[in-house]
C-alpha cells in the first residue's frame, strides 16, 4: 500500500513536470538556426589565434625562399676541383652586391683529397639584359687524376695517376644579342699548371713516363687562355630540355708563357632534342668533337688532351679513360617521363680519340650503354643517376646536372 | 549498520524532486539539441555574428601547398560526410564564401557579360606603373590608369595571343554567375609610349632589395608578351579588390583568426563543387595562392570576405604550351608514375593521344570530344576536391544546367577575341563539356529536384536529369509518408503511392496543426538508373499559409565509395 502511494506521487510528479517542461517550452521562443550558428560563433571567437605555421610547412618555406626567391646565402657546393675527385662536399656564401650583381666564395674538399676554392662575381643582366659577365679566381689540386696512356686502345690496367696544383683567374663574358637563340662568348684565363706525382693506389705517372714519352710530365705552366663561343641555343634550358637544340663551335687558345706548351683547340657540339608522343618520350642526341693543333715547335701536355670517360661522356668508362690529341663523342638517349619531376632514361654512348684529326672516323670506337633516373625541375636536373655498361664493367654515376 | 529511519525518508523526499529535476533536464534538451528544424530553417544567409578584427594576413606558399597536396592530400580517404555549408533544403546559403545567383534570379546574356564589374572599365589613355603584379603566371603590372585607379594588368603570352587575358575574362564572368566572390575585370590596352613611372614605383630585385622600378624592367617583361601590330599591347585589367588583403585561403580546415569561419573548408560545398566547376572551365590551378582573403568593414563591423581571385588557368591555358597532360593528371600521381616507369613509357596516357584538330592561340588545348568529367585533374588535389560526394556534384551539375547555349556564347563573348572561330570553338567546346558534366552528374544520384505540397495535399516536384535532356524515359515515382517528430527525430508512416507524373495526391490524415511536420520520402524508379531508388528525403512543415518545404536530403549524413568523385578514377 505504501509503495503504491508513493508511486502515484512520483506519478503524479512526473505529470506535473512534464507538462510544465512543456509550458515553460511553449512560452520560450523557439530556437533558431541563426542563434544556434552565432552561439557556435560566440564560442569560437573565446579561441581565436594566429595562423600557426607547421614543422613542414616552415621548412619547406625556407627551401622556397632559397630556391625560388633567391635569398640563400649559405648553400651546398658539390661541383668538384675536377673529374672523378668523388663525392665532395663543401659550402658557398653567395651576397649580392647590387641588385643583381652577386659574389659567390665557395669551397669544397672530396673523399679524394681534391680541392677547391673560389670566389666568382656574376653580372647577369649587362648590356640592357644581353650580357652575362662571370669574374672567378681560385685555386683547386686534384690529387690522383687518371692517366691510362694514348688511344682508344690504351689498357685499363695501365693507369697510373698524377697530381696538379691550378691557381686561377678568368674571365667570362656571354652575349645574346638577340636575347635569345645567337650565344657569342668570350673569356679570358690566366693559371698555372703545376703537376707532382699522384696520389692513391696507382703507380704515380713519374714512375711510369718520363718528360720524353709524356710532354708535360712535372712541368709547372702558366698559361693566358683565351676562348671564343658562337652558338644557336633554342633549348627552353641548358640544364633541362625536352625539345630545342644547341649547336655551336668553341675557339681556345692557350699560350705558354715560355712557348713550350702552347697549343689550339677546336670544339664543334651539336645537341637536339626530338619530343615524342608529346614529350613523353625525348629522343635527345648529342655530338663533339674536339680537334687540337699545337703551336710551332711546341707541344701539347698529356693532362690538356682532350679525354673520353666520365660522368657526362663516356658513362661506362672511369674519368679520363681515352686520351690523345682529337676526341669524337655520340651520346643518344631516350628519356621517359615518368611525372613532372621524374625522368627515366636509356642511353648510349660511343666514342673514340685519336692522334689525328683524319680518324676521327667510325672505326675502332668503344661504346657503353645503360639506364638512369633524373629528379629535375622545369629548368634544371639537381639530381641524375646513371648506370652504364661497358666493356670494362658497370659503372655507377651520381652527378647534379643533366648528361647534356 | 543498517541505516536509520529518519535518513531512510529523507531519501524518500529527495528522490521525487530529484527525478522531476532531470525529467525538466532532459526534456528541455530534447526541445533545443535534439531538435532537427528552426522556426528560421531553412536559413537564405550564413550569419556572421562576430568582429574578425584580429584576423591578420598569412602567407600559404605554394611550393609547402603543391607539396603537401601531391604527396599527402592525394593520399587523403575522404570521410563520406555530407557537405556542412548547407542549409536544410540541400542548398548554400548567401555568405561571404558564396552567393546565389544562376538559379536563383534569372540571368541575361547582358549581366553575365557584364559579370561582377559593376564601376567603370579602367583608362587605358595613361598608364602609371607602380609594382610588379603580385599573382597570376603570365606577366604583368601594377598601375594606375589615367583616372588614378589602381588595376593589376595580365598580358597574354605570345604562344597565347588573347588567350590568357580572354581566359580571365570569361571565366570570370562564369565563376561570378555560379556565384563566387570575382575580381572585376576588364579587357583593355596598354600603350608603352603612354606609360608613366610613379617615382615610388619599386620592384623586387633577386637581392632581396625593392629599388626603383625602371623603363628597362618594363620592357623586359614586355619582350616576353604578344604585341599587337600597332605596338600596343592587349591585358586584362583586375580592379584592387577592397579592404584589407589577407592572403589566401586553404582548401581545408578553418581560419584560426575569422570566428566566423566555422565550417572546415573541405565541408565547404562551394568549394567541393570546384571539381565540377573545374572541370567544366578546366581551372586546373587549384590552390591558395588563386584565392584572397579580405578583410572589410561594414556597418562598424569586420568581416573576412573569401575571393576566388585568380581563375585565368582555365580552357587551354596553361604556364607553358607544352603542358600536355595538364588536367589530365595531378604533377605526380601514384598510378600513372607506376605505369609510366614500368612499362618505359609505352603505356600511354590519354593526352598523349588526344587530337586537337583546331588550334587557336587564344584557346589552347581545350577540348569537349574526350573530355571526361570523371579523370579530369587539376594540377594537385585538394582536401575539398577529395571530399566532393555525388550530391555535392548533382549541386554543381544543375548549376551548369543553367548555362544555355545562350549564356555560354555571351560568356566567351567577353574575352572579345578578334577571331570569330576562336570564339565559336570556344563555345562549342564548352557546350560539349557542360552536356558531359550533366549526363554523368545529374543521373548520379536522386534526381528530384524543387519538391512542393500545397495546401490541397498535393505533392509536385521536377526530375532534373529528364528537364536537362540527359535521361530518357519514364520513372515511376514513389513517395512514402510519415509523420515527423521534429523534437526526436522519430517518424510514423501513414502510407505510399506511386505515380507515372511528377504529382503525387498526400494520404488523408495529415496533421493539421501548424507547426507539425511530415517527411516524404520521394524515389524514381527507372531501369537505366538503379541509384535513382534511393529516396530523396523531404520535409515540410505546417505553416498557417500551408506545407513549407524546411528540410532536403539527397544522400544521407555519410555515404560509402559508391558516392564518392574519388571512385571515378579508380
Amino acid at each position: 500500500m505504501m509503495r503504491s502511494v508513493s508511486l502515484l506521487k512520483l506519478f503524479t510528479a512526473v505529470v506535473i513536470v512534464c507538462a510544465a517542461a512543456g509550458v515553460a517550452t511553449a512560452q520560450t521562443p523557439e530556437p533558431t538556426r541563426r542563434e544556434a550558428i552565432e552561439q557556435e560563433q560566440a564560442e569560437k571567437a573565446k579561441n581565436l589565434h594566429p595562423y600557426v605555421l607547421t614543422t613542414t610547412e616552415r621548412v619547406l618555406n625556407k627551401f622556397e625562399d632559397i630556391t625560388v626567391n633567391g635569398v640563400m646565402k649559405w648553400h651546398p657546393f658539390f661541383d668538384c676541383a675536377y673529374h672523378g675527385c668523388g663525392f665532395s662536399p663543401g659550402v658557398g656564401y653567395m651576397a649580392h652586391v647590387s641588385p643583381y650583381n652577386l659574389l659567390d666564395m665557395r669551397g669544397n674538399y672530396s673523399i679524394l683529397g681534391y680541392k677547391k676554392i673560389e670566389a666568382e662575381f656574376i653580372a647577369p643582366r649587362i648590356f640592357q639584359r644581353r650580357g652575362e659577365l662571370s669574374l672567378l679566381g681560385g685555386y683547386r689540386e686534384a690529387t690522383q687524376v687518371a692517366f691510362y696512356g694514348f688511344g682508344t686502345d690504351s689498357l685499363r690496367s695501365n693507369r697510373a695517376n698524377y697530381l696538379f696544383k691550378q691557381p686561377y683567374a678568368s674571365g667570362l663574358l656571354t652575349l645574346w644579342p638577340t636575347r635569345k637563340l645567337l650565344m657569342l662568348r668570350g673569356g679570358v684565363e690566366y693559371s698555372q699548371w703545376a703537376l707532382h706525382p699522384g696520389e692513391g693506389s696507382f703507380p704515380s705517372v713519374e714512375t711510369v713516363y718520363t718528360p720524353q714519352t709524356l710532354p708535360g710530365l712535372g712541368a709547372t705552366i702558366n698559361y693566358l687562355h683565351t676562348q671564343g663561343t658562337v652558338g644557336y641555343d633554342w633549348r627552353p634550358a641548358k640544364d633541362y630540355a625536352r625539345r630545342g637544340g644547341y649547336y655551336g663551335v668553341t675557339l681556345h687558345d692557350y699560350t705558354d708563357n715560355d712557348e713550350q706548351f702552347g697549343f689550339r683547340e677546336v670544339n664543334y657540339e651539336a645537341i637536339q632534342h626530338f619530343p615524342i608522343l608529346r614529350e613523353a618520350w625525348v629522343i635527345s642526341l648529342r655530338g663533339l668533337a674536339q680537334t687540337t693543333s699545337t703551336k710551332s715547335g711546341q707541344q701539347i701536355p698529356f693532362f690538356m688532351l682532350p679525354s673520353l670517360g666520365g660522368g657526362h661522356n663516356m658513362r661506362g668508362y672511369e674519368s679520363y679513360r681515352f686520351r690523345d690529341r682529337d676526341s669524337l663523342l655520340l651520346q643518344a638517349e631516350w628519356r621517359i617521363m615518368v611525372n613532372r619531376f621524374m625522368d627515366t632514361a636509356f642511353f648510349y654512348d660511343t666514342g673514340k680519340v685519336a692522334g689525328r684529326t683524319r680518324d676521327l672516323d667510325l672505326d675502332g670506337v668503344t661504346h657503353d650503354f645503360g639506364f638512369g633516373m633524373r629528379i629535375h625541375s622545369p629548368f634544371s636536373t639537381p639530381f641524375r643517376v646513371d648506370v652504364a655498361k661497358s666493356p670494362e664493367g658497370l659503372m655507377l654515376v651520381f652527378a647534379g646536372s643533366a648528361p647534356f | 549498520m543498517l541505516p536509520s529511519s529518519s535518513s531512510v525518508v529523507v531519501r524518500r523526499r529527495l528522490f521525487v524532486p530529484f527525478v522531476a529535476f532531470a525529467i525538466i533536464v532532459l526534456a528541455s534538451a530534447a526541445s533545443t539539441q535534439r531538435q532537427r528544424f528552426f522556426a528560421d530553417d531553412p536559413i537564405a544567409r550564413e550569419p556572421e555574428s562576430q568582429d574578425a578584427a584580429k584576423a591578420a594576413p598569412y602567407e600559404i606558399k605554394s611550393i609547402y601547398e603543391m607539396v603537401s597536396n601531391l604527396f599527402g592530400t592525394s593520399g587523403y580517404t575522404p570521410s563520406g560526410l555530407r557537405a556542412k555549408e548547407l542549409n536544410t533544403v540541400d542548398e548554400v546559403p548567401d555568405s561571404n564564401w558564396f552567393t546565389n545567383r544562376i538559379g536563383t534570379t534569372p540571368i541575361s546574356p547582358e549581366q553575365l557579360t557584364r559579370g561582377p564589374n559593376v564601376g567603370v572599365p579602367p583608362d587605358p589613355s595613361r598608364w602609371v606603373l607602380t609594382r610588379e603584379k603580385t599573382s597570376g603566371a603570365h606577366p604583368g603590372f601594377t598601375a594606375r590608369d589615367a583616372k588614378g585607379e589602381t588595376w593589376f594588368l595580365e598580358f597574354d603570352p605570345p604562344y597565347y595571343d588573347e588567350g590568357a587575358t580572354g581566359a580571365v575574362a570569361i571565366a570570370n564572368k562564369i565563376f561570378w554567375a555560379l556565384g563566387y566572390y570575382q575580381v572585376e575585370s576588364f579587357i583593355t590596352s596598354f600603350d608603352p609610349s603612354k606609360v608613366e613611372f610613379d617615382p615610388k614605383a619599386t620592384l623586387r630585385r633577386p637581392s632581396g632589395a625593392r629599388t626603383k622600378f625602371t623603363k628597362d624592367d618594363m620592357n623586359s617583361i614586355l619582350e616576353r608578351v604578344a604585341k599587337k601590330p600597332d605596338g600596343t599591347y592587349r591585358v586584362v585589367a583586375g580592379r584592387l579588390i577592397p579592404g584589407k588583403i589577407l592572403g589566401g585561403y586553404l582548401f581545408a580546415g578553418t581560419r584560426p583568426d575569422d570566428p566566423n569561419d566555422l565550417v572546415p573548408h573541405e565541408y565547404r560545398r562551394s568549394l567541393r563543387a570546384l571539381r565540377v566547376f573545374g572541370a567544366w572551365t578546366n581551372l586546373t590551378d587549384l590552390k591558395a595562392a588563386n584565392t584572397l582573403d579580405t578583410l572589410l568593414t561594414e556597418n562598424g563591423r569586420t568581416y573576412v570576405r573569401h575571393y576566388l581571385q585568380d581563375v585565368g588557368s582555365t580552357f587551354g591555358m596553361c604556364n607553358d604550351e607544352h603542358e600536355w597532360d595538364l588536367s589530365h593528371e595531378y604533377f605526380v600521381q601514384t598510378d600513372t608514375t607506376r605505369k609510366r616507369l614500368f612499362s618505359f613509357g609505352f603505356a600511354l596516357s590519354d593526352w598523349q593521344t588526344i587530337p586537337y584538330p583546331e588550334w587557336y592561340p587564344s584557346v589552347g588545348r581545350f577540348e569537349g570530344d574526350r573530355f571526361d568529367p570523371r579523370t579530369w585533374h587539376p594540377q594537385t588535389p585538394t582536401t575539398a576536391y577529395m571530399e566532393t560526394r555525388d550530391d555535392d556534384a548533382f549541386w554543381a551539375a544543375r548549376r551548369i544546367a543553367l548555362f544555355n547555349d545562350e549564356l555560354i556564347r555571351a560568356a566567351v563573348r567577353a574575352a572579345q577575341f578578334s577571331d570569330p572561330k576562336a570564339e565559336k570553338y570556344l563555345g562549342d567546346v564548352l557546350i560539349k563539356r557542360r552536356d558531359k558534366i550533366l549526363s554523368l552528374y545529374l543521373t548520379a544520384v536522386n534526381p528530384i529536384v524543387n519538391p512542393r505540397l500545397d495546401g490541397n495535399g498535393r505533392l509536385t516536384f521536377e526530375n532534373a536529369a529528364i528537364a536537362a535532356g540527359v535521361a530518357k524515359g519514364q520513372p515511376t515515382y514513389r513517395a512514402s509518408w510519415m509523420i515527423f517528430d521534429n523534437a526526436t527525430g522519430a517518424t510514423k508512416p501513414l502510407s505510399s503511392n506511386d505515380s507515372q507524373t511528377t504529382t503525387l495526391a498526400a494520404p488523408a490524415g495529415l496533421p493539421t496543426t501548424t507547426g507539425s511536420y511530415i517527411e516524404v520520402d520521394i524515389s524514381a524508379d527507372l531501369q537505366t538508373y538503379p541509384t535513382w531508388k534511393e529516396p530523396i528525403k523531404t520535409f515540410f512543415r505546417r505553416t498557417a499559409q500551408g506545407w513549407q518545404l524546411v528540410g532536403l536530403e539527397r544522400l544521407p549524413e555519410m555515404v560509402g565509395p559508391e558516392h564518392l568523385l574519388e571512385r571515378e578514377k579508380k
